[in-house]
């Protein structure tokens, strides 16, 4: 027998006392020892799921993030069946903001491990992470069917899953549920603060929040929680302070960089601009540092050319339209890009009766992404919709429309009195052409604003849409620029049904501005729309603090208080400026 | 190989660069520009005037030749160097009062026009440049006059008699005026009625008599709307003529719209497809040859209309980019950038921003050609359906009509569409308007369900668009 073809556990099999020791070494509290074996054995034989499971469990106690992710990879490719390996794997992606891969193994462990409740709760926070937190609750849901008693770890994430689809009432229940089963778990009471403050009852998130700081007078997430809800309560100095305090007792007095865009929109409800403008530009640059996450340049730049080269006059003219189906409700599209005021919008129509609130659907991305599966072509998005020429595939896009619906249903955001749902994933403007041939009846609303306004907003806040164009000023700059040019083109080469609407006519002449919004979407007038910030549905995206609030005219040419910190954006949204008629005087 | 190893090879000749005399460079440059060889004559130009910057004849040349290509703004500036040092040189008069007018710098134009013809008061061309400047500012008198004193001159003047016709078919003096438009074909570089292979000597111009069961040859001549305008006397000239058979040639655009008026002619888009005929007569010379006056313009209208299918496809389109309880008004701000006015006739979109502030109104973009992607980059109030990008033919754009309230535009052929169909179509008119929207009136005796908006200031549409704006409201208002 040649020895090269000995099947690897056969080869190795000598080593199994190695790998078992390693294991004993690791449980015995002895991790050097444990390590030096595991190291051992894997120089032997890379590929001893004992010796890399020990290692794992080593670098992750280090906290050696790659190296740990590294480790789990292996683990699962070497045996997909793996469970725990699995589980580690998409909790490690879960950590790191991966969404789409982490919902990967998560869908993986629920396949290995039907009946286990962690394979759901996997799903659960992934789910609810990635902006689908009805699907999310059914695993949460069957994860607590699935447990021997109510786990309060479960209850408290189902309750956060709950916040987030503006459940408040059930969100409660269930945390006081948590709460009396486990009084001394950290993230159940910061959950709860925060689901409190988001629901408006500011003093109650403050005593929750008193209640973490006696359990752990040193928790980080309390103090930023505590400096959000002092900043509703319109106390920000006193939120300052708090954050303050946070950075004098940490080496270098530094924050992180959610904690200092918290506290440049707090000095800028000072009015302390200059220090405002500093805080977001140091916490933009310690996001990029920590994430080492940069706008992908030129991807989206190809991406662009691609859509542009394939929306064009000619071929739209040889590509079918989908059916209007008048059986189900119909999205209606509200485009932007991040902090132009789509949330505002949305809030407004959603405040009538016949439009119900879907939030951020992800779902024209995903169609995007599913297209050459759904219309079996070897091309990805855009070229893929060439196979709609095909005679099997000319009801294709009746079949991605028809996706889209099931889903959005799926997701709980369609309610069947009213005939319109709002689909407000900014930048979905990016697919415009395809929305159009999707829904060709469905209202498009563009919501534009001061592009220097929308980038004052784009440096106080961490948003991750438009592939990361967030993590710098010029870069969102940029990417604003590109997504304008598309939407250009698709008006120029296609028909549509669209409505640019101005944030500032929102604030300027809020009635005339939703009866023209009310009237282009074609359902009657409703004075209720007028008093938005009383839809107490929670809108879920960063703006949700805003929209709780009258219209007020502070957001409207804000940029004139960071005009040095914009000033590199200046040249690169000159001419989109000049077009939209935006002045920089 | 180095140089000294290839001891074959020959030494290359000696050239002796003789320097060529400006005056020769200067003759060449001349005959590129005669040749429409632009680019050289330009390169050429640059030479001479490196070396003699201050040399008027070049100066001035280089004007032409800039202009020729587009670039007003520059070939001004050549052409008033052209004058700093040739101060009071009838030509350079003469041409630049020209490029001062398509630069809407009509009193210098004017100044210009006055002093060449002061300087030069026997060349009949000065005096026609004068007439065009007056007849671009209004003052039509002074255009007859000039063109008048032109003619004494040189009778045979065709730009002269065409300033004339102008003005006096503007006037409503059709029967003199019809009689100098039949002077267009003779003036520099318009291209002849029928191709020379084609013109038989034995095969006359129409002029109105018997044709007895021959064959009458009509020609759609000059631009689409004319071609429109002038299709409704199809009909009459084939029962005038007696002919027995009508051949109509025209734009493969138009034959659609022309085989409405004349089902059994023979329509025909290429000269080699031509059938034998007796006579042959341009559809805009039948208006001469039916001796209309002004009270006696046929408007039969409607003489189009829409296919049947194509409007309820296209009412369905429209219902569902539209929302219901939406007013129509469709939009078009441009003509073909070829014509020869288009300068004076075509806008911008953005021109129209006013009307978008008015509530409870969709608007469609008719617009076709490259000032389509104009509608991409306008974010107005109010909706903008741009259905340019859908549009397939004047079929689709009639069909389109059918469903609109009204149709706003510049003067361009999708207004002699709306006319011919009897839909409402509000124009927008330059200050000195082309003579078939005669002078000072809001309707037109040629379309009854047409409303002109007249300039009162050369390129100046912002009142014209503001009372557009005031008409639309009420019009509109449920």
């Amino acid at each position: 027998m040649v020895p090269g073809s000995l099947p690897p556990a056969a080869a190795s099999r000598h080593l199994v006392p190695l790998v078992e020791r390693a294991i004993q070494a690791h449980r015995h509290g002895a991790p050097e020892t444990a390590e030096k074996l595991a190291l051992e054995v894997l120089e032997l034989a890379p590929d001893r799921p004992g010796a890399l499971s020990v290692l794992y469990e080593i670098r992750k106690a280090q906290g050696n993030r790659p190296a740990t992710e590294a480790l789990a990879r292996r683990l699962v490719a070497l045996d997909p069946n793996n469970f725990p390996a699995t589980n580690e794997l998409a909790l490690l992606l879960l950590n790191k903001g991966d969404l789409a891969e982490a919902e990967v193994h998560a869908r993986n462990a629920v396949r290995i491990a039907p009946e286990n409740a962690q394979s759901h709760n996997l799903m659960g926070m992934i789910l609810t992470e990635a902006q689908r937190p009805q699907v999310a609750e059914y695993h949460y849901r069957r994860a607590l069917e699935l447990a021997a008693a109510r786990d309060p770890i479960l209850l408290a994430n189902l309750a956060w899953n709950l916040k987030n689809q503006g459940r408040m009432e059930e969100s409660r229940a269930l945390y006081e549920e948590s709460f009396a089963g486990a009084p001394e778990v950290r993230q159940t009471l910061l959950g709860w603060a925060r689901m409190e403050e988001a629901d408006r009852n500011f003093d109650r998130a403050a005593e929750l929040l008193d209640k973490l700081e006696a359990l752990a007078p040193d928790d980080v997430g309390m103090k930023v929680a505590r400096a959000v809800v002092l900043g509703r309560q319109k106390k920000p100095a006193e939120a300052v302070a708090v954050l303050d305090a946070l950075a004098a007792g940490r080496e270098g007095a530094r924050l992180g960089p959610n904690e200092l865009l918290e506290k440049g929109r707090l000095l800028d409800s000072l009015g302390e601009y200059e220090a405002a403008g500093q805080a977001f530009i140091e916490g933009k640059k310690l996001a990029r540092e920590l994430s080492g996450q940069q706008y992908l340049d030129q991807h989206a730049n190809q991406m662009i050319a691609r859509l542009k080269g394939f929306f064009t006059q000619g071929r739209l003219k040889l590509l079918p339209r989908a059916g209007v189906r008048t059986d189900v409700p119909q999205p209606l599209f509200i485009l932007g890009f991040p902090r132009s005021g789509t949330t505002l919008v949305e809030q407004t129509l959603t405040a009538h009766p016949m439009i119900s609130a879907g939030d951020e659907l992800p779902l024209i991305n995903d169609l995007t992404q599913m297209m050459p599966r759904m219309l079996n072509s070897p091309l990805t998005y855009p070229e893929a919709l060439a196979e709609l020429w095909m005679g099997d595939q000319r009801d294709g896009l009746d079949r991605l429309r028809d996706n889209y619906l099931a889903r959005a249903r799926q997701m709980g955001v369609v309610r069947d009195e009213a005939p319109w749902f709002t689909d407000k994933m900014p930048l979905n403007e990016t697919h415009l052409g395809l929305i159009a041939l999707l829904f060709p009846a469905s209202p498009v609303i563009h919501v534009i604003r001061h592009p220097l306004d929308v980038m004052v907003s784009a440096i106080s806040n961490l948003f991750t849409h438009g592939l990361y164009c967030g993590h710098a000023l010029e870069t969102a700059a940029t990417h604003y620029v590109r997504v304008m040019e598309l939407v250009e083109h698709y008006r120029t080469e296609m028909s549509l049904k669209y409505l640019p609407v101005r944030y500032e006519d929102m604030i300027a002449d809020q009635e005339a501005t939703v009866r023209a919004l009310l009237g282009f979407v074609g359902v009657d007038w409703y004075e209720g729309c007028l008093a938005f910030h009383e839809n107490r549905r929670y809108a879920r995206t960063a703006s949700y603090a805003q929209v709780t609030e009258k219209l007020y005219d502070r957001s409207v040419g804000r940029w004139r208080n960071y005009r040095g910190v914009l000033e590199p954006a200046i040249p690169i949204l000159a001419p989109i400026m000049e077009k939209l008629g935006y002045s920089t005087e | 190989m180095s140089a000294a190893a290839s001891r074959d090879e020959k030494p290359a000749p000696r050239v002796l660069m003789a320097p060529v005399p400006v005056g020769e460079i200067f003759q060449v440059a001349a005959e590129y520009e005669r040749t429409g060889k632009l680019a050289e004559a330009e390169r050429l130009l640059r030479h001479v005037l490196d070396a003699h910057p201050t040399q008027a004849d070049a100066l001035h040349l280089m004007g032409i030749v800039v202009f020729r290509q587009g670039r007003r703004k520059e070939a001004l500036e050549f052409m008033e160097g052209a004058l700093t040092y040739g101060v009071d040189t009838p030509l350079y008069l003469r041409n630049i009062c020209e490029l001062y007018r398509t630069l809407w710098r009509h009193d210098e134009a004017l100044a210009a026009a006055k002093r060449a013809v002061a300087l030069a008061p026997a060349d009949p061309l000065c005096l026609h440049n004068l007439a065009i400047i007056h007849s671009e500012r209004a003052e039509y008198d002074e255009a007859l006059a000039c063109a008048q004193a032109a003619l004494a001159i040189d009778p045979k003047q065709p730009g002269a008699h065409f300033v004339r016709a102008e003005v006096l078919l503007a006037r409503g003096q059709m029967e003199e005026g019809w009689e100098e438009y039949e002077w267009r074909f003779q003036i520099g570089g318009a291209a002849p009625l029928i191709p020379p292979q084609v013109l038989r000597a034995d095969r006359p111009q129409w002029q109105g008599e018997r044709l007895d069961g021959k064959t009458l040859l009509l020609i759609g001549d000059q631009g689409f709307g004319d071609v429109i305008q002038f299709s409704r006397y199809i009909p009459w000239a084939r029962e005038h003529s007696g002919a027995g058979a009508i051949a109509i040639g025209c734009g493969k655009e138009l034959g659609e719209l022309i085989r409405q008026l004349a089902p059994r002619a023979a329509i025909f888009q290429k000269w080699d497809e031509c059938p034998p005929y007796a006579a042959y007569a341009a559809l805009s010379g039948l208006p001469r040859l039916a001796k209309t006056r002004v009270e006696t313009i046929p408007a039969p209208i409607p003489y189009l209309r829409a296919d049947a299918a194509k409007i309820v496809a296209w009412r369905e389109r429209l219902g569902s980019l539209i929302p219901k309880g939406f007013r129509r008004v469709g939009l078009v701000w441009a003509g073909r950038p070829a014509h020869n006015n288009d300068r004076n006739r075509s806008t911008s979109l953005a021109t129209y921003k006013p009307l978008f502030d008015l509530p409870g109104i969709a608007f469609v973009a008719l617009q076709k050609g490259p000032a389509t992607p104009q509608a991409g980059g306008l974010f107005a109030r109010a909706p903008l359906v741009n259905l340019g990008a859908e549009i397939g033919d004047y079929g689709d754009t009639m069909a389109i009509m059918e469903n609109l309230d009204v149709i706003v535009s510049v003067d361009t052929s999708v207004v002699h569409l709306a006319g011919a169909l009897g839909r409402p179509v509000w124009v927008m008119i330059p200050r000195a308007p082309d003579w078939r929207w005669l002078l000072g009136r809001e309707d037109t005796p040629w379309y009854p369900t047409m409303r002109l908006f007249r300039q009162t200031k050369p390129n100046a549409w912002e009142d014209v668009v503001a009372r557009i704006k005031v008409a639309l409201a009420g019009y509109l208002a449920p």
